[in-house]
């Protein structure tokens, strides 16, 4: 029976309409999996010399220890965001005469079975087998790397009953805030050491089969925990749990002078907030915010040739959302696109109001990152002439990519590692979005300076805020003249 | 053969469903009728324990089905589209069933030989994904994998619903011959109130979550339900 449900999970994996439907994305993303463990595992071989390069005389070793509980910490988040739950497929299974536990281990079990869980093996085991073996014998070295191990994989437990529990609450965001608050405490600000308080621990990890017990136990707890968890809530409305109707009534006021492009402004804006995926989107343009205090405040990047960086920076904490969200311009309307078409001037109206909200919110994030004068006026005018740029030009480029035979998607998905939507045009319109901007502002820079590169870049932008309408209808008719093949593909079953 | 006490059904203040009792007897065929909301879904889900009952419990052959999992191979059931693998062919899922339920191949096929004037060679043999059948194909094969492994309590939901007139009529027949052929319990919701009527030996009808009447004349019953569906 159980051999039964891996092979019906096989034929899942294989079936699936994304990985059937575009092989190339499939086959792009094997191909970026290998090549990012690749990196890891080149990493892990050359993890001795890095870190004698970054910590100069002293021993690898202890340096490492104290600095493991920050791999975690960074392990946590990722995993918050990746991870996915292996809920979805219950329900087809549960009427059957299957124990609901023989489901509940395979699939806890199938989770398993990702890249994430490999990480920590691949970039510890060489550090293990040639450091720590010499010093602490080999012994020592799979004490050590066994505790590793199985830290990482208890949070592989604790995250599938953490994120399932709370996923979407506010504990949950607390809680994610609080270690992105512990790391960041102790590493930049220097309120506490956390690496070395925790250090000890891996340290006698290296001498004594303790700490290695220890963990082990903690992974069989955390897998029980998931697993009942997951057992005592195998029913229907509390994995697909209707979502309750939240933000009922909260349009934005201030579209409704638009006229019906601006009431289809509030349709998209209530669209993204009651969605899985674009709320993620939201969140990580909101992260992105912070991207500036990365750059500006390294003086590698103050002078020379690194400086061009900050357009790029600029550019990209202006108009994130409207990069990722326009992507997909016509894609997040895909379950409904008949709705639009079925109307009069439905079409014409929704692009319009896309546009009215693409540019609220890379205005909304133009004056969030004013607080950045507090690293020189400089980068206020960075980010007003990046600004500028997106709302003149980017905006309507992003469009006219987007347009190029745009897909269906389910915006009920998460949005991390969920390729639906995407095909080749989302993967090519980065190619020009990143040059763009530099056509405009380098030959201003390299022949005069920076500041006449950034007035190139404004004065560009601000053209094309005046040419607004005449660039809109170009995309506004692109749409129009394209619309049978669109909802013909929006029809596709996903 | 199913029980049902004190059942009751809540979100937040909502109460969904209040089932004082229900007895259905062994080989009965039972139709649930109401308006939508009325809590017809809801009740055969907590019957089959895909959703949790507020209060109260649920037997069938005198086990509560929250507590053990043994009615399950004498239960069949099969309420909507998400209950079947949506990426096998219907053969595949056929033989994924047949290998759950441990029958033969024999077994399988003498099942679906009673099918094949209702599949009406649009199922077996097909190349096709289940997630890729139309709504009226897609019933058909949830039934056909409803009544697989000898049950002795079939769950339909709107059984009817999407099929076209021929497929009902054969469905209604072939329902019949089940019945009698294997004195199998049937819990059928309806709509469609003549053919209920024509099949079931008693109806329950359901009004905001609350039995509101327990029809068991056959000769009375379509005249009653129309007069309660007209208003």
């Amino acid at each position: 029976m159980l051999f039964e449900l891996i092979r019906l999970e096989f034929l899942k994996s294989f079936r699936s309409t994304a990985f059937a439907k575009s092989v190339m994305v499939a086959i792009f993303l094997g191909f970026l999996a290998i090549m990012l463990l690749g990196y890891l595992l080149i990493a892990g071989l050359f993890l001795t010399r890095i870190i004698e390069q970054l910590a100069e005389g002293q021993d690898p070793i202890q340096v490492l220890n104290s600095g493991l509980i920050f791999f975690f910490l960074v392990e946590f988040m990722y995993r918050y965001f990746l991870q996915k739950l292996p809920v979805i497929e219950l329900e087809s299974l549960l009427h059957l005469p299957i124990s609901k536990r023989k489901i509940m281990h395979m699939l806890l079990g199938r989770s398993f079975f990702s890249p994430l869980s490999i990480i920590a093996l691949i970039l510890f085991t060489p550090f293990a087998f040639s450091e720590i073996s010499t010093q602490y014998g080999v012994s020592g070295a799979i004490f050590w790397l066994g505790t590793i191990l199985f830290i990482s994989w208890t949070l592989h437990w604790f995250m599938l009953w953490f994120k399932q529990r709370f996923e979407d609450s506010l504990i949950g965001v607390v809680i994610v805030l609080i270690v992105l608050l512990l790391g960041l405490g102790s590493a930049y600000m220097g309120w506490f050491n956390l690496g070395e308080l925790v250090a000890p621990f891996f340290n006698f990890a290296m001498t004594s089969f303790i700490p290695l017990a220890i963990m082990f136990v903690l992974c069989s707890a955390g897998y029980y925990m998931a697993f009942s968890y997951y057992l005592n809530n195998a029913y229907l409305e509390d994995l697909a749990e209707e979502e309750e109707v939240r933000f009922v009534n909260q349009s934005v006021g201030f579209f409704s002078r638009f006229g019906m492009a601006g009431e289809l402004a509030n349709l998209e804006w209530k669209l993204i907030i009651r969605h899985k995926k674009s709320r993620t989107f939201l969140m990580l343009s909101a992260f992105l915010l912070l991207y500036g205090t990365i750059f500006y405040d390294n003086p590698a990047y103050q002078s020379g040739p690194m400086q061009h960086m900050f357009i790029f920076v600029g550019i990209f904490i202006t108009g994130i959302f409207m990069i990722q969200y326009g992507q997909l311009f016509l894609s997040w309307n895909s379950g409904y696109f008949d709705f639009f078409l079925s109307r009069k001037d439905g079409v014409r109206n929704l692009v319009r109001g896309k546009y009215l909200l693409l540019l609220s919110i890379s205005l909304l994030c133009f004056l969030l990152s004013i607080p950045y004068v507090y690293f020189g006026w400089k980068f206020l005018l960075i980010h007003l002439a990046t600004f500028l740029f997106n709302a003149g030009i980017m905006i309507h480029l992003i469009i006219y990519l987007a347009l190029w035979k745009p897909k269906p998607m389910d915006l009920n998905k998460g949005a991390m590692f969920n390729y639906e939507g995407v095909g080749a045009a989302q993967f090519l319109m980065i190619i020009p979005m990143m040059v763009a901007p530099y056509v405009v502002y380098l030959p201003f820079a390299m022949f005069f300076n920076f500041y006449a590169g950034l007035a190139a870049l404004g004065t560009v932008g601000v053209v094309g805020i005046i040419f607004f309408n005449k660039l809109s209808t170009i995309n506004i008719n692109r749409v129009l003249k394209n619309r049978y093949e669109i909802s013909s593909s929006f029809r596709q079953e996903l | 053969m199913i029980q049902v006490t004190n059942l009751k059904k809540q979100y937040k203040e909502a109460v969904v469903l209040d089932v004082d009792k229900l007895d259905i007897p062994k080989s009965e065929c039972f139709g649930l009728v109401g308006n939508n909301g009325a809590g017809k879904t809801t009740l055969f889900r907590i019957m089959l324990d895909l959703v949790r009952a507020t209060h109260g419990k649920v037997e069938i052959d005198s086990r509560d089905v929250s507590k053990s999992e043994d009615w399950k191979r004498t239960t069949g059931a099969y309420l909507d589209e998400h209950m079947l693998l949506s990426y096998l062919t219907a053969d595949e899922y056929f033989q994924t069933l047949r290998k759950i339920y441990g029958l033969s191949e024999a077994d399988l096929h003498l099942h679906l030989g009673k099918f094949t004037e209702f599949f009406n060679d649009e199922i077996v043999g097909k190349k096709k994904y289940i997630r890729d059948l139309s709504k009226g194909n897609l019933k058909k094969v949830g039934i056909a994998a409803a009544l697989m492994g000898d049950p002795e309590v079939v769950f339909l939901d709107e059984p009817f619903e999407n099929l076209d007139p021929s497929s009902q009529i054969r469905l209604k027949k072939l329902i019949l011959q089940v019945k009698e052929a294997s004195q199998v319990t049937f819990l059928i919701s309806s709509h469609d109130l003549t053919h209920v009527t024509e099949i079931c030996d008693r109806i329950v009808l359901l009004e905001k979550g609350k039995i509101i009447n327990d029809l068991r004349d056959k000769s009375a019953m379509l005249a009653k339900l129309d007069a309660y569906f007209t208003g």
